[in-house]
């Protein structure tokens, strides 16, 4: 047979390529569920990580499974707040459905928050309450490489940083990437507090937060950088203002009653 | 085993190694070699990718048209590379790892190791000897990854496997090992030595 004529070339190109995306199709599609369970898992555990529930590895640990039970079992309540604070939806939490935020939607409410030309609506910010008293709320941002994002979680007080954890696409490993695998990184932010009243909510410093007299960071709202990764920790920085500053509101709001 | 098959697999492990003497997949071996357990599920993927599609391209490769050849290897190279980033998503123990690697599984399409041994190898050869070839090939880049990621991991967190080796001791990780070009000095390390026990290699 010849196969360099022409009819030959087309028609076997044709049928390759519609065959190999059919294949495609149908991979992507039967894995979906299994992906979407283990994102969800993920993000879950990220929150509980935040929520000083238990180590990020400790869950890992546990499986899927036992994380959304942990989730449904501990939380208190989650709905949807507005720029000004108010409540526009709750989110259900019930084990058999529960709504959270994945990086992808938080990729879009941090276009609503920022405005510009991808902006698709007004902001929808989550808000997740937890039975030990803490609020964890998520940011999201942009390192060096990629998205940041993660999840921050507040005392009953509303200012008092009770845990924090982040997430990353391609930060430097070593680098960047200790702002997820570096557990004294996110440790500094625990006992600090966020300013809401200023657009600098929360500072991460190149060169060193103020420090007391036995070398512990000064509790305000200001902690160390990474070293060797100025760029990821500025991001993070302009994350986490950026987030609270959207969340403010509500925060504030809460202390005056 | 004939001494001819035998050939195919032994010889991409260290005569021939895709890394060390064809300096073929050095950009993936600088970028997944922080840790050992990403340069061990990215060893594996490239071994699947490269086996099973050398495997089909060498059943195919009496009907597929000469002038369009490259583009129907890339093809079936890229549903691989997709099939098993999709597959290692799926599952909840290689959804963290898969995580990690992020695009770099994807990137094992722009790996030459694979469309390099396709093109030199399955189009001209029967399907077992093929996928043999695929999978040593695939073999001996991940042996060299995993090398260079044991120094980098050890040397540059003080840990194996994520476990704690040196830290312990007070040991300072050293940041220059966790950046890309201390993985080329490694490598050229291993060139080294490999060049040194293989004196055929060495320019006259």
């Amino acid at each position: 047979m010849n196969t360099n004529n022409n009819v030959y070339t087309v028609i076997y190109t044709t049928v390759i390529v519609v065959v190999v995306a059919a294949l495609l199709a149908f991979v992507s599609q039967s894995l979906k569920a299994k992906q979407d369970a283990n994102e969800k898992a993920d993000t879950i555990s990220q929150m509980l990580t935040s929520a000083s529930y238990a180590s990020k590895a400790e869950l890992g640990k546990l499986g899927n499974v036992a994380v959304l039970d942990k989730y449904a079992e501990e939380i208190q309540e989650a709905f949807v707040i507005n720029l000004d604070g108010e409540v526009l939806r709750e989110l259900s939490t019930s084990r058999e459905n529960i709504e959270v935020y994945s990086p992808k939607a938080l990729k879009r409410q941090n276009y609503n928050i920022k405005g510009g030309p991808n902006k698709s609506g007004e902001p929808e910010l989550p808000v997740f309450v937890f039975k030990n008293g803490k609020t964890v709320v998520p940011i999201y941002g942009a390192g060096l490489w990629g998205p940041i994002w993660g999840y921050m979680s507040f005392e009953s007080d509303l200012r008092t940083i009770g845990g924090a954890y982040f997430d990353h696409e391609s930060e430097t490993a070593g680098l960047g990437a200790k702002i997820k695998d570096d557990p004294s990184f996110q440790a500094e932010f625990v006992g600090e507090v966020a300013d809401f009243s200023s657009a600098n909510v929360f500072d991460i410093v190149k060169g060193g937060a103020p420090k007391d007299a036995d070398g512990k960071s000064v509790v305000d709202n200001k902690i160390d950088a990474i070293t060797g990764a100025t760029m990821t920790s500025n991001g993070l920085d302009a994350a986490i203002d950026t987030w609270l500053a959207a969340y403010a509101k509500y925060f504030t709001r809460n202390v005056e009653e | 085993m004939d001494a001819k098959l035998k050939e195919t697999i032994l010889n991409p492990i260290f005569k021939g190694n895709p890394i060390t003497v064809l300096v073929l997949g050095i950009c993936s071996s600088l970028a997944v070699t922080v840790t050992l357990k990403g340069a061990l599920v990215m060893a594996l993927s490239v071994i699947v990718v490269t086996g099973i599609s050398s495997l089909i391209l060498s059943l195919l490769r009496n009907t597929i048209p000469g002038r369009v050849r490259i583009i129907v290897q890339l093809v079936v190279v890229a549903m691989m590379v997709i099939l098993v980033d999709q597959i290692l998503k799926s599952f909840e123990a290689t959804y963290a790892i898969d995580k990690q690697l992020s695009v770099y599984i994807g990137l094992i399409i722009t790996n030459c190791i694979v469309m390099g041994r396709i093109e030199a190898f399955a189009l001209g050869n029967k399907p077992w000897p093929s996928f043999l070839d695929g999978v040593a090939n695939g073999a001996g880049y991940g042996m060299i990854l995993i090398i260079v990621a044991f120094f980098r991991e050890l040397l540059g967190s003080g840990t194996l496997f994520g476990v704690d080796i040196l830290n312990w001791m007070g040991y300072v990780p050293n940041n220059l090992v966790i950046l890309p070009p201390f993985a080329l000095i490694l490598l050229g390390c291993i060139v080294w030595v490999q060049r040194s026990i293989q004196k055929d290699l060495q320019e006259k």
